[in-house]
């Protein structure tokens, strides 16, 4: 192709030519097969380098949010397969005493299982690499640490400007659990639960186990059983609501 | 494609898209065992295993982002037959022998097969294009890079301190460059044939 046909090619594309332009335009690419074959090209080229260059910076933040996942799951894989790594047969009579001891505390838990054996949340990570904010990343800090009041404190303060993130208010609700701060956690939960937002599941499992905490039983059983049945925590949710009956 | 009903699982690709920190999580929660098991079971170990599964979730983020990624299969599917190709081609490529292929063992999922094709095809496209734009002078890239970042004409030009026609007319031909560059390329016409 000709330097004037890459030119042409753009302004077809930009809407730059006039009728009788676009009309020769059209016709030369039902007629010359190699003119159309570059012509498309050049337009999966554009499209390529419109969603390649301008989403740059997202996709790098998720590069990083995927490998902190991921690293963090295989630890935990070869972490477990090294335990089951070459058995010591003297360990065997330890594991059988584990057992009793384990068993001890399960029947003990069955009868009662409190929120603190399923208050799990992991750590959080909220940052993006460049372009975080000096509260944001305190407010990671506070939460992965478990100092819930001053997490409670940052997430509001961001949630002020950021008034929809659903994330956030997740990890807010979280947190006021946390603090004993029902009323308050419950209605928060609720309207991410009515929201078409991706937390919504945590958002129901997380409302059970605020009810779990403050003794409502029943509340915590009707809540469970609205958790659909692909979700996430729909398993440990099947298994609380035995243990509760 | 457009016809056929999007599978509930979108929201895995959904959730990659929003770079969604629980899906991620549970996707390797869920999907992931069956991928290790059948590295290892191939001459891989786990850490062989973690590049395949992170390339593929990548490529599969990059689908959705660039392609909009209509999922009309199962995620389980999908997934799997992406990770066995990947590790598949990996093994060729170090001249590795002894694969188990049981091909009709795997999937008999047709939607699938069909999706996980277009994926590994967009995925070859995808690079093809990303090792050609390396390939371009630096002139060409600055200023492409500008033209879709900044989006006006007129500002990109006054930020390159060039004229405003110019400008436009060395944006069709740094694209047209590329599409050259493209087109000759032998993977291109491997993936058209």
């Amino acid at each position: 192709m000709q330097e004037q046909d890459y030119i042409l090619f753009e302004d077809y594309l930009s809407g730059n030519l006039d009728t009788t332009e676009i009309v020769a335009f059209e016709n030369r690419l039902q007629n010359d097969f190699e003119f159309k074959d570059a012509f498309e090209v050049y337009k999966s080229t554009s499209k390529f380098l419109e969603n390649h260059i301008e989403n740059e910076e997202k996709a790098e933040t998720f590069k990083t949010n995927l490998e902190t996942v991921s690293s963090k799951y295989f630890a935990k894989e070869e972490a477990s397969k090294s335990r089951l790594k070459g058995i010591n047969p003297w360990y065997y009579s330890l594991a059988a005493a584990a057992i009793l001891v384990i068993g001890f505390f399960f029947t003990q838990q069955f009868s009662n299982p409190v929120y603190e054996d399923y208050a799990n949340y992991g750590t959080i990570s909220l940052t993006v690499r460049g372009t975080q904010s000096e509260v944001l990343s305190k407010a990671e800090t506070a939460f992965n640490n478990h100092n819930y009041k001053e997490a409670e404190i940052y997430f509001s303060q961001i949630l002020k400007t950021d008034t929809n993130n659903m994330e956030l208010q997740l990890y807010k609700a979280v947190s006021l659990v946390e603090l004993s701060n029902y009323t308050e956690a419950d209605t928060l939960f609720n309207s991410i639960i009515k929201s078409p937002s991706v937390y919504k599941n945590k958002a129901i499992w997380y409302l059970a186990l605020s009810k779990l905490k403050q003794g409502d039983n029943t509340a915590c059983i009707n809540t469970l059983k609205t958790l659909p049945e692909d979700s996430e925590d729909y398993n440990e949710a099947q298994k609380l609501i035995k243990k509760l009956k | 494609m457009s016809q056929k009903k999007i599978h509930e699982d979108q929201k895995y690709i959904v959730g990659l898209v929003e770079n969604n920190t629980f899906i991620i999580q549970a996707i390797y929660d869920k999907f992931a065992p069956k991928v290790i098991n059948y590295i290892k079971q191939n001459s891989g170990d786990a850490s062989s295993a973690q590049d395949i599964i992170q390339e593929t979730i990548i490529t599969i983020y990059n689908q959705a982002i660039e392609k909009d990624l209509k999922l009309t299969c199962p995620f389980d599917a999908y997934f799997f037959l992406l990770c066995k190709r990947k590790w598949l081609n990996h093994l060729k490529k170090t001249g590795n022998k002894e694969v188990t292929i049981n091909e009709e063992v795997l999937s008999k999922d047709d939607d699938a097969q069909e999706l996980a094709f277009e994926t590994s095809l967009f995925e070859q496209q995808h690079s093809l294009y990303k090792d050609m734009f390396g390939k371009l002078g630096q002139a060409c890239k600055d200023l492409l890079k500008a033209t879709f970042k900044i989006k006006s004409m007129e500002e990109v030009a006054k930020s390159l301190g060039l004229t405003y026609a110019y400008a436009r007319k060395k944006k069709s031909l740094c694209i047209g460059q590329l599409t050259k560059l493209i087109q000759e390329s032998p993977t291109y016409k491997n993936l058209k044939s």
